[in-house]
């Protein structure tokens, strides 16, 4: 096809669309908005359109819109807001919280709850406007019962004509992004094993791309894609390997332990294109704080997985804490950034490292430390990437003994403390400044171990080894990594932890605490500029778009995660913070 | 306008009484006793009261306890000190003495604070549930997992499949 035909060709469809508009405002809409995997691969084109979870591919988080920008930020305040559902109980939980990050595509936007009903609203006119809710009807008590860290969802992803979204109680749902109405579901996690999902999908080539949560259940973790055409799995990667598989000899001693091994993957990954390797992280070994149950490095716990996005085979991986006694998750977003000269995966992990591996085939290139404190190791070996107490050859690692729970030390106090150091949530990547900025939890708590035998491991029970307490005040920061010299360029202190999660742009950077604040700061000195006192707890992303030509930032607020039933008490002010259930919208 | 509004008084005045009522019995019955444990202590303990490891710390099982119902409120009221258990009853060691100290007498032994105060009718509540449901308790069951979990859930198939497709499910 000649370049004149193809555009008369696209010329004819758009004044098609234009003259069905007038009678059937919204067939033709559908049409224009079909999401397909070149606007996924696109998704920074669209400046005024928020299509990944992520934002991009790479998950950076940055938006190019300067509309609101570090001369006039001070005069952001809110547009409109809008309450939604989802704060019921269930399970162990009393109530639902709001983690997730808003998807907007031409002035539409897609949030959920943390029980995955789908809200979609109309942002055009200065205002909110609910068109539909799609209420998936999870069963509380069966997935609640489960959920070590709330209940959480964190959004949807589009594609072609459906919202794809996820439960907690382990369904991957496609619903009509016209209607509202579920086209169709399918079961891909089992909370009779323990198994929960609170992560958005990826959606790669007209696949969703599913994770896990459930290592502190005895699971054995995995990533799974869907074809999004003909609904069925198309393949499912354990991240514990199985008998005979490289990695399985890292599973040693009586126990029978991968069965069990834990590395959940429930935060959303990235996806090279160049390449075709999806990049994700993977959480824990189970049980969290007795390793001496699961001698050896505990492949691929703790690691940074990259998979043939077609066929989901492991090309390389990375492991951060081997054979972890702390419950050191790796989940973490790795964004896929190219600095000088390098192609580059980053992760800020849970054990209080940022990490650059070279993304074509994982080799180390650096660590840093972001968080104020690390009592558990020395520091990361420059030339190998492992903590400098790290033996190869010994099956049972003790970093620094005095800081690892064990049986013969069965109360440790530790720094980062099991919440990390750094959680779900997201980082952001200002590309030009090439700063990389980390919602940072400031932390040290204290674990009591309890050592397990197989007995102890049964179906939807706690499976952890010992628990934590929190004998320590908590705080938080924002921190900015120089991604060319892969050293720590700024601080911004917190009197909270930050379990919201980052947005970038060109000057700015966005935030929220779970005091209730909404901030942005300057993108090169951190300096606060803004704050906006939501009243209520902020645990999600905030995300910017444009409708009718002008920029909003938005943000969900309402008290979710794992931090006010476990963690509140390095934090007693923040026992004051209600639930709730709402969506901020700004503009200048 | 004035003779609607009584009228209206009036029916807002049974509605509330019989709310009340229904109340008083509730938390009279094993609801209220199960309601208090789910809201206060299954997080940590389980559902079950089993306790063991978990994201809520290392919790004492229930089933196992050898206290009694007043030594079990004590512990509700008052936590364990140098553990995770955290004291429920509002003032304690400040207003009201605990293990006959303040906490200026605690110093760092002093139990963490409770995400949510008890009152002392739904600490007698939880202590009477615990001495009544949990403690001697064997293995969890079917049974004991649909009274905390409701029967319409899917949250205790796994006791079905365990105790066979036959076993009766239980009624409520």
């Amino acid at each position: 096809m000649t370049k004149s035909r193809a555009a008369r060709r696209i010329l004819a469809a758009t004044s098609l669309a234009a003259l069905a508009a007038g009678t059937l405002p919204l067939a033709p809409a559908l049409a224009a908005d079909g999401v397909t995997q070149d606007r996924l691969l696109n998704a920074d084109k669209e400046e005024g359109n928020w299509i990944q979870h992520h934002k991009n591919y790479a998950g950076h988080r940055y938006s190019t819109l300067n509309e609101i920008n570090k001369g006039n930020v001070k005069n952001l305040k809110v547009a409109w807001t809008m309450h939604l559902g989802g704060i019921e109980g269930g399970g162990i939980w009393s109530h639902g919280g709001l983690e997730g990050t808003p998807i907007v595509e031409n002035g539409m936007m897609y949030v959920t709850d943390g029980w995955g009903s789908v809200y979609k609203i109309d942002t055009r006119g200065g205002e909110g406007k609910l068109i539909w809710k799609m209420d998936p009807k999870t069963d509380r008590e069966w997935a609640g019962a489960v959920a070590c860290c709330g209940v959480n969802n964190r959004g949807v992803a589009l594609w072609g004509d459906l919202v794809v979204s996820h439960t907690l109680d382990g369904r991957l749902i496609a619903t009509n992004k016209e209607n509202g109405q579920v086209a169709w579901q399918r079961q891909v996690a089992d909370p009779d094993k323990g198994e929960t999902i609170t992560g958005a999908p990826l959606i790669v080539k007209g696949m969703a791309i599913s994770g896990v949560g459930g290592a502190e259940y005895g699971i054995r973790g995995w990533i799974a894609a869907t074809d999004l055409k003909t609904e069925k799995e198309v393949w499912r990667t354990h991240t514990i390997p199985g008998k005979g598989e490289p990695g399985y000899e890292t599973w040693k001693g009586p126990n029978n332990a991968a069965v069990s091994g834990g590395g959940s993957t429930w935060v959303t990954g990235t996806y090279d294109p160049d390449t075709d390797t999806i990049v994700w992280g993977v959480g824990n070994p189970g049980p969290d704080w007795d390793n001496a149950y699961r001698p050896g490095d505990n492949l691929y716990t703790d690691s940074t997985l990259a998979l043939d996005a077609t066929t989901g085979k492991i090309k390389w991986h990375f492991q951060h804490t081997p054979n972890d006694p702390y419950d050191y998750d790796s989940v973490s977003e790795n964004l896929l950034v190219d600095v000088g000269g390098r192609k580059l995966a980053i992760e800020a992990d849970r054990n209080g490292f940022a990490y650059a591996v070279d993304r074509t085939n994982g080799q180390f290139v650096w660590a840093t430390p972001f968080v104020k404190k690390v009592t558990w190791t020395r520091g990361i070996n420059p030339d190998t990437g492992k903590p400098f107490e790290y033996d190869p050859n010994k099956d049972v690692q003790r970093y620094n003994p005095a800081a690892t729970p064990s049986a013969e030390n069965k109360n440790a106090d530790f720094c980062p403390g099991n919440m990390g150091g750094k959680n779900w949530p997201p980082t952001a990547y200002n590309p030009n400044l090439q700063y990389w900025y980390i919602p940072v939890i400031e932390s040290c708590n204290r674990v009591t171990h309890e050592a397990m035998t197989q007995a102890n491991l049964k179906p939807r029970e706690f499976f952890t080894g010992g628990g934590p307490s929190q004998p320590f005040r908590i705080t938080g920061s924002v921190t900015a990594i120089d991604v060319k010299t892969g050293k720590v360029a700024g601080k911004h202190e917190t009197q909270f932890p930050l379990l919201g999660g980052m947005l970038a742009t060109p000057d700015l950077v966005f935030t929220g605490e779970p005091s209730g604040g909404v901030m942005a700061m300057d993108a090169k000195s951190l300096e606060k500029l803004w704050e906006f006192r939501t009243g209520g707890g902020v645990n999600a992303p905030p995300m910017t778009f444009t409708v009718d030509g002008k920029q909003y930032v938005a943000i969900l607020v309402g008290l979710g995660g794992a931090w006010d039933k476990w963690f509140i008490d390095s934090t007693p002010e923040l026992k004051n913070i209600q639930t709730g259930s709402m969506l901020y919208v700004f503009a200048l | 306008m004035r003779n609607m509004v009584l009228p209206a008084l009036l029916a807002g005045l049974v509605l509330a009484s019989s709310a009340a009522w229904a109340q008083g019995a509730r938390s009279a019955g094993g609801e209220g006793e199960l309601g208090v444990f789910k809201k206060a202590c299954s997080g940590c303990h389980k559902w079950h009261g089993g306790g063991g490891g978990g994201y809520g710390g290392e919790a004492l099982s229930l089933r196992k306890t050898q206290l009694d119902k007043e030594q079990v409120a004590e512990v509700v009221r008052c936590g364990r000190p140098g553990t995770g258990m955290p004291y429920h009853l509002r003032g304690a060691f400040d207003t009201v003495k605990c293990y006959d100290s303040l906490k200026a007498d605690m110093g760092g032994n002093m139990p963490p604070e409770t995400a949510v105060f008890l009152r002392a009718p739904e600490i007698d509540a939880v202590a009477n549930y615990v001495v009544t449901q949990l403690k001697g308790k064997g293995e969890p069951n079917l049974e004991e997992c649909t009274a905390f979990f409701g029967a319409t859930s899917r949250a205790c198939d796994i006791y079905r499949k365990k105790e066979g497709s036959d076993a009766p499910t239980a009624s409520h």
